[in-house]
Order: structure tokens, then C-alpha cells, then sequence
């Protein structure tokens, strides 16, 4: 499928710090899909969105939005890109259709049109009915809807949405990622930051990890889970404290079973295929007349496949 | 152009959305332009009162009074003979002048009349409001000299059918004679070095006028550093900048709005000068436009420059404040220059605000005209140019 972002060796150097924000980044966006930048912060992804959208100078390599180069046409690369900052990036005193037909003035929208497009855009943020209070008077997550839909309202061919639901409650956060996908199979292409490894597993056709600077990782969350090896994380309760030495000796000769360990009334495995392996641990436990009182299955995610890369939980 | 323009109304909207700046914006300098000016002794008429009886009622005793009213030196309060003795014993005015009943009758017969001339002793105001009434008798005595001797003439070459034929032509010789007297050349008399008297650089109205509009304009101009630093802080300016939006249009569109919106509320304050001191703002509006303008576009000039070295609204809002009253303060806004120490008067030529209020009062305290004004509005625009230049360079979005 063709490239609407092809980034290539993309450098940001801030005068006077020691190393770059952003050293020697290189990726591709396909049209239609959506596209997660993951890491923790100050990995280097809001540099690396301040250069796509022409904000800010690379210090070398270049981006190219559909055909058009960040360096030497960055008027160009603006038009087709829509922005949602990170911060809520609107006039708090002006009503959510004032900043929408300001913003629309921006990208040198208006009359009947702009009004059309404020209305459309109120309705799929679902703020019709708050559309001429103003946004000071808003909740954290209705901020974040306006300031979604500012981005949009111009139709971009791109999208970047950097961390759009930082700071909100889960309900907002719920909305804000059903819309990405539903903005998504209209065929809107979302580059999308984030260090929520959820929000990038659910959204994402293709992901890039990014820390301190550079991208470790790019691909299908398969293809990321993979660098780690297929290892599910199978834990069991029991109802008896001293019974979970005897069990996790006997777990370990499971097929299947690479590790056991026991813990307080608890006993962790890491297998190769949980469900494989489930039946056969369950056996174990009731012919030793073990109370299981609960089981968690992990599969292998984006948080492994980061510590994995580098010694480092996500969060850190 | 129609982003410069969308920038300088939202600017504005977003300014204007909180009730507190109209107090700023015309409230407050009216209410200080008022009290500052009535508290330093400021009247709307800074002329010498002269009380006037008019017994006669006659259109000869109506173009005397006239005559005075166009005077410099008094302003005519025209009262019944008892109430102008009232206020002349209270000494409401230092002068009082009575025109008898019969004057009209009397000049028309060639005799001498009497006008009642009283004044308080040992004022030096009466003395000149005397001198005023005799310049006012002896420029209408001409005026009626002219008309009797162009009458005689008249009449020699061909008598006049009646009476109202001869009043008439009369009327309109003195009118003719009044008017060209009126409109001769200004006689100069060189007599030596020009000395400034205390009157040419100091008027308690034209101060507060003059010294309100510099101070209350340039200070919300300097804050325009708090719009910079606010779309900083908001993120709107990265996201403004990430449209396709140039700096170029974003500076300039910040800079029309607050430029407008200062023009606008210096031409409301200059009217209510003019409404409430009797502060002419009027007389060449092209000097006062120029100067206006001048003036504007140095101090936003300022503002955009002090936006280029404040990290926050509120380090903005503080250091425009400080550094507007301090600048208004020693740009002698607040008391004439000439009253500041030599040095200091030369000191404070780096100062925009000095230069504002010397074009100022070339206006409202000396009544001259667009040349006057020319050469401060220069300095300022100098002004404008360098801290333009410097506020563009230093411009960044974050």
C-alpha cells in the first residue's frame, strides 16, 4: 500500500543539550491506517510530531507527507496534515463553535461550508448540544472532544494525535478511542502517540517504539510480540499457603511449562501456550488435592516486548 | 488577509470576554483623565471670566459681545445687572462690563456713549480683561469708522431711497469691515530671544488629557507580551503555527488587532478630553491621527519585543505594568517634563512615552499642526522599527 508519511533519518538536536531528542528516525505511514509512535515520556515523540507538522527544524533527515518534503514545503505538508496536541489547545473564553470557526478561519475555511463542517464535526464529537458554551465551563473530557474535532474539521489527509487522553477519566478515554477507529474506517490515516501500550495495541494496524530518541521497534503487534518469544504467564490462587512449593515442583515437570515459582498463595508459570498447558496444570493441582480459587492467563504484550528491548518497564 | 483579520478579532473577542478590561480600556481613564485634571485645577475655559450686562439689546451691543466672545484673553458670562453684581462681589470674576440701554440710538446720532467698565482692584486679571474690552471697542470701532465713511461716500454719489435702504447699506459695510479686519495679516514683531512661559508646557487639562490617553493606551499595548505568552502557554500559537499560518500572519494579525482597538480607544479618550477639559484634540486631525498612530505602532512595537523575553501571562502581565507606569512616569505623563531636572529631560529622550507627550502637546497645549508633530512621530516610528525588528528575530513559538 502507498506511503501518505515516509520519514527518514530524522534528527532533532536542541541547541545545548548532549544528545538528540530525536536521533535518525525512519518510518512509513500507509494511507487509511492507523500508525502508533509508543514510548515513554520524553522518548522523543512529541519532537518527533513537532517535525512532521513543520514546527519545528530537523536538524537532519527529512519527512515527506504525500509527495510533499516537511524541509522545503512545509505550507503544503500543513495543509494536508490535521494536528490535536497534546495540550488542550483552544481559547477557554471563546464557546467550542467559536474556537471550531476560528480554527476553520485558519485553514482558510468559511461561510456556508465552515458552518457545515462546525455542525458535523459537533455531532461526531457528540458536543452538539454544548456547542456554544464556552469551553472554560467544560469537563476535561469534552476538552479533549473539541480538541479533537478542531483537528479534524479541516478534512486532513492525516491526522496526528498526540496523546490525546492524557489526564482524562476512563469514560472520556473510552469515547475519545472509539472515535479514533471510527474516524479510521472512514479512512482518516491517524499517526498516534502514545506511552499507554492498551490504547496502541487496540488502535494500531502497525506500531514503532521509540526511546531516548530513536525507534527500537516497527511492526504488527504480532510481529513485536514475536522479538520476545511466545510466552503466556499463567497464575494460580490456591486456597492453601503451605501447598504451593509442593505445586509449583510439580507444575515445573509440566510439558509446556518453562518456569514455576510459588508465592505467598499464589504460583506464577511462564509457559509456551497457556491454553495448551492450562488443562494438564489443572489436572496437577486436583490430583493433589489443591483448592484452585482462580486463574489469570498473561499473553505476551507491548510492556514485555519494551522491557525486553530495553531492561526498562514502559512506565519507568 | 482574511487570517490577519480573524487573528485580530478573535484577539480581541478573547480580551474584551472578560468584564474587567472595559474598566482598563475606557472606564478607569476616564474616571483619572477627570480627577487628575480637576484635582490639578483644569477648566474647560481657561480664560479670564468677564461679566457682561447687556441693557441695550441692540444688534450694535450684540456684535460687541461678539466680538469679546472670539476674544483669547475672556470668556463673556452674560447676567442681569443684579446677578452680576452678585457674583462680581464674590468674586466669580474679577471683571464686569455693562452696556446701556440707548447705544444702537446713540451711535446712530453720532453721540458719545458710556459703557460701564468695574474691575477689582489690584488684579492682574482685570487688568488685562480691561485691556481685551478695549481691543474688542477699538476693532468694532473701526469696523463702524469703515462703514460711516463708505456711507458718507454712498450717499454723496447717490442718496439712499429711505432710511432702511441707508440702515441696511451701513450693516453691510460694518459686516464687510468687521470681516476683513478680522482676516488681515498677523503682524510679527521680533523683539528678542523666545522665553518659555510656564503656559507653554504646562496646562492642568491638557496634562490629564494628553498624559491619561499616553499612559492608559501604552500599558494594555505592552501587554500584548501577555497574548504571546498566553498562546504559548494555551498551545494554541503551536497549533496556530502548525496550520497554515506563517509567523508573519500571526504577528501581524496580533499586532492589527491590539493596534486597532489602541487607535480606537485613544480617539474615544481624546473625545471625552475634549468633552469634559475643553482639550482641543480637533484643530488639524491629520497631526493628531499621525501622532496616534505613531505612537501605536511603537508601543506595540514594545509589546511585541517584551513578548520575545517572558516565559509566562503572568510575568508578562507584571513587567508591562511596571515597566508602562515607570515609562509613562519619567515620559512626563504624569507631570510636565520641564519640571524633571535638566539631565533627566535628556535622559528620558530613550523613551517612547517622552516623545508621545512632546507630540502631544504640540497639539493640545501649543495648537499646532501636522508639522509640528512630524518629528516626534519620526522618533517614534524609529521606535517601532527597532523593537519590531528585534521582536520578529527573538520570535519563537514555544
Amino acid at each position: 500500500m502507498a506511503l501518505i508519511l515516509e520519514v527518514q533519518d530524522l534528527v532533532k538536536q536542541y541547541p545545548g543539550a548532549a544528545e538528540p531528542a530525536v536521533n535518525g528516525v525512519s518510518f512509513g505511514i500507509r494511507r487509511g491506517e492507523v500508525f502508533s509512535l509508543l514510548g515513554p515520556n520524553g522518548a522523543g515523540k512529541t519532537t518527533t510530531i513537532g517535525m512532521l507538522s513543520c514546527l519545528l527544524k530537523p536538524t537532519g533527515g527529512d519527512a515527506i507527507v504525500d509527495g510533499h518534503s516537511v524541509r522545503t514545503d512545509p505550507e503544503a505538508v500543513k495543509r494536508l496534515i490535521g494536528i490535536v496536541p497534546q495540550d488542550i489547545a483552544l481559547y477557554p473564553s471563546l464557546s467550542a463553535r467559536e474556537n471550531l470557526r476560528f480554527w476553520g478561519w485558519m485553514y482558510g475555511l468559511g461561510g456556508k461550508d465552515l458552518a457545515r463542517r462546525i455542525d458535523a464535526i459537533l455531532e461526531t464529537v457528540g458536543l452538539t448540544d454544548r456547542g456554544n458554551d464556552r469551553v472554560d465551563s467544560y469537563s476535561g473530557g469534552m476538552k479533549r472532544r473539541i480538541n479533537i474535532a478542531a483537528g479534524l474539521l479541516h478534512e486532513p489527509k492525516l491526522v496526528f494525535l498526540d496523546e490525546p487522553t492524557v489526564g482524562i477519566d476512563p469514560q472520556s478515554r473510552r469515547n475519545i478511542l472509539e472515535m479514533v477507529k471510527a474516524l479510521n474506517a472512514q479512512g482518516m490515516t491517524v499517526l498516534y502517540t502514545t506511552h499507554y501500550m492498551e490504547e496502541a495495541q487496540e488502535l494500531s494496524q502497525r506500531i514503532g517504539i521509540i526511546d531516548n530518541g530513536k525507534l527500537i521497534a516497527l511492526g504488527t503487534l504480532d510481529e513485536l510480540t514475536r522479538l520476545v518469544g511466545r510466552q503466556d504467564e499463567i497464575e494460580l490462587k490456591i486456597a492453601s499457603e503451605h501447598a504451593g512449593p509442593e505445586l509449583a515442583e510439580a507444575l515445573g515437570k509440566v510439558k509446556g511449562v518453562r518456569s514455576a515459582r510459588s508465592e505467598d498463595h499464589t504460583v506464577r508459570l511462564v509457559a509456551d501456550d497457556a491454553n495448551a498447558s492450562l488443562p494438564e496444570v489443572i489436572g496437577v493441582a486436583n490430583a493433589r488435592g489443591i483448592k484452585v480459587i482462580g486463574i489469570d492467563v498473561r499473553e505476551p504484550n507491548l510492556e514485555a516486548v519494551f522491557l525486553h528491548l530495553t531492561g526498562r518497564a514502559l512506565r519507568d | 488577509m482574511n487570517k490577519i483579520l480573524a487573528i485580530a478579532f478573535k484577539d480581541n473577542f478573547v480580551r474584551f470576554s472578560s468584564p474587567g478590561e472595559w474598566l482598563f480600556f475606557l472606564v478607569l481613564p476616564v474616571i483619572f483623565s477627570v480627577v487628575i485634571g480637576l484635582a490639578t485645577g483644569a477648566q474647560t475655559d481657561s480664560r479670564i471670566a468677564l461679566l457682561v450686562v447687556d441693557q441695550d439689546g441692540g444688534e450694535l451691543a450684540r456684535d460687541l459681545i461678539d466680538v469679546l466672545q472670539d476674544s483669547k484673553t475672556v470668556a463673556v458670562r452674560e447676567y442681569l445687572l443684579s446677578e452680576a453684581e452678585e457674583k462680581f462681589r464674590e468674586r466669580q470674576a474679577p471683571a464686569m462690563l455693562v452696556i446701556p440701554a440707548g447705544l444702537a440710538e446713540a451711535q446712530a446720532g453720532g453721540e458719545e456713549v458710556e459703557l460701564q467698565f468695574t474691575e477689582a482692584a489690584g488684579n492682574v486679571d482685570a487688568v488685562a480683561a480691561r485691556q481685551a474690552v478695549q481691543a474688542a471697542l477699538g476693532s468694532l470701532g473701526r469696523a463702524l469708522q469703515a462703514a460711516g465713511v463708505s456711507l458718507t461716500a454712498a450717499a454723496e454719489i447717490r442718496p439712499f431711497a429711505d432710511q432702511a435702504a441707508r440702515d441696511a447699506f451701513f450693516q453691510d459695510g460694518k459686516d464687510k469691515a468687521a470681516a476683513l479686519f478680522a482676516d488681515q495679516p498677523e503682524r510679527i514683531l521680533v523683539t528678542g530671544p523666545a522665553q518659555k512661559a510656564e503656559e507653554d508646557f504646562w496646562r492642568p487639562n491638557t496634562q490629564a488629557s494628553a498624559g491619561t490617553i499616553v499612559t492608559w493606551v501604552f500599558i494594555p499595548l505592552l501587554a500584548i507580551s501577555e497574548f504571546f505568552a498566553l498562546e504559548r502557554q494555551l498551545g494554541t500559537l503551536r497549533r496556530m503555527l502548525s496550520a497554515p499560518v506563517s509567523k508573519a500572519v500571526y504577528l501581524l494579525g496580533t499586532i492589527t488587532g491590539q493596534l486597532g482597538t489602541a487607535l480606537l480607544q485613544m480617539l474615544i479618550l481624546a473625545g471625552f478630553g475634549t468633552l469634559l477639559l475643553g482639550v482641543s484634540w480637533w484643530h488639524d486631525l491629520a497631526a493628531t491621527l499621525t501622532i496616534f498612530l505613531a505612537f501605536g505602532l511603537a508601543s506595540v512595537a514594545f509589546g511585541t519585543m517584551l513578548g520575545t523575553f517572558v516565559k509566562t501571562q503572568g510575568q508578562a502581565s507584571g513587567l508591562s505594568l511596571a515597566l508602562g507606569m515607570s515609562m509613562a512616569l519619567l515620559g512626563g505623563c504624569w507631570y510636565p517634563l520641564e519640571l524633571f531636572p535638566e539631565f533627566v529631560q535628556k535622559a528620558v529622550l530613550v523613551l517612547p512615552t517622552t516623545w508621545a507627550m512632546m507630540g502631544m502637546n504640540d497639539i493640545v497645549l501649543r495648537g499646532q499642526g501636522l508639522a509640528a508633530v512630524l518629528p516626534e512621530a519620526g522618533a517614534l516610528l524609529g521606535f517601532a522599527v527597532v523593537f519590531f525588528t528585534v521582536g520578529v528575530l527573538r520570535f519563537r513559538y514555544e
